[in-house]
């Protein structure tokens, strides 16, 4: 006896397996599915036969998860992605290294190291949770526009912080005592908000792609 | 049959089309292609999604999840004013080529 139920848990299985695992395309298709299979058996065909038929009409997974992948491939959006995630490691290399120096240095004070810390569980926070609170954007284009900005923006700080703040950290005589703890928290600080800045880039697309739960469960 | 670098190319502009008609759902779009076709026009069913979606990224379309008459759950697409002027370009893209065409086939039979 054939069960509807069963026939599109295995064809969404099938789906799954193939990679098409975010919900919305698989909510759509089963939809798509349904609707063609009730019109194959007014037709009078079978049960068994109009799933098959159904099926045959909706495609093969491995082609349409290819045609699915299409739609984030963008060049810009290509660019920008990789570009906050390379930012993204850069700024978790140099925030892990300082890190160590600040836990080597016999000079670092507790509190210090403790800031290092908070530092550093922001940064894989943002990475990790961060999406969560960023706003949904579907319009691709202007999506990638403010994923290159923060990139940007992450880029634009560090030169600022190397540049303009590091030096007047270095050059305090009279903070001499202070410097090392301070150095490095402030360097460490400083990875941080370019992480986090690089991390929106990242971000807004998982969002996005993640967006799209159906409002009727 | 009409070839598939064709049915390719002319997703969009009648997806936009039939959707400056109003509101309408995947399966109902196919249907429509289909029948106003008469069959040669044919597109694989879940093909249309990866594009309907494409065109939602690039703000061409909009869509919300609603009910059907039976109660099951649907996804609803609608024009957007950006998919008006998309549209509105497709259509004089598509009659200058056929004009084109119509040309040189009355002056072949002249």
């Amino acid at each position: 006896m054939f069960d509807l139920e069963q026939a599109i848990a295995d064809w969404r299985r099938q789906m799954t397996a193939a990679g098409i695992k975010s919900p919305v395309p698989l909510e759509e298709l089963e939809s798509h599915l349904r609707e063609e299979f009730e019109q194959q058996v007014k037709s009078g065909l079978s049960a068994q036969q109009a799933f098959e038929t159904a099926t045959q009409e909706i495609g093969q997974a491995r082609a349409l998860k290819s045609e699915f992948e299409k739609n984030d491939a963008s060049i810009g959006a290509r660019f920008v992605e990789l570009t906050g995630i390379a930012w993204g490691v850069i700024a978790g290399v140099f925030s892990l290294w300082s890190l160590l120096l600040l836990f080597t240095c016999e000079e670092a004070s507790w509190f210090g190291r403790m800031l290092g810390l908070v530092a550093i569980a922001l940064t894989v926070s943002s990475w990790r949770y961060g999406y969560r609170v960023l706003p949904i954007i579907r319009h691709q284009h202007v999506r990638t526009l403010i994923g290159f900005a923060c990139c940007a923006a992450s880029i634009v700080w560090m030169g600022t912080f190397v540049k303009l703040i590091l030096p007047s950290l270095i050059v305090l005589p009279t903070k001499v005592d202070a410097s090392p703890t301070r150095l490095m928290v402030s360097f460490l600080w400083a990875w941080t908000v370019a992480a986090i800045l690089a991390s929106a880039a990242h971000g807004l697309k998982k969002v996005a792609s993640r967006q799209d739960h159906p409002a009727v469960s | 049959m009409i070839r598939k670098e064709l049915v390719a190319a002319s997703a969009e502009p009648l997806i936009l089309s039939l959707l400056d008609r109003g509101e309408s759902y995947g399966y109902a779009i196919i249907q429509e292609v289909k029948a106003r076709s008469g069959g040669k026009l044919q597109w694989t069913d879940g093909m249309l999604y990866p594009v309907l979606h494409r065109m939602e990224h690039r703000g061409l379309i909009k869509s919300r999840w609603g009910e059907s008459e039976t109660g099951r759950k649907r996804k609803y697409y609608s024009l957007k004013k950006g998919g008006k002027t998309a549209m509105a370009k497709h259509h004089e893209q598509w009659s200058l080529v056929h004009s084109v065409l119509a040309g040189l086939r009355k002056e072949q039979y002249v």
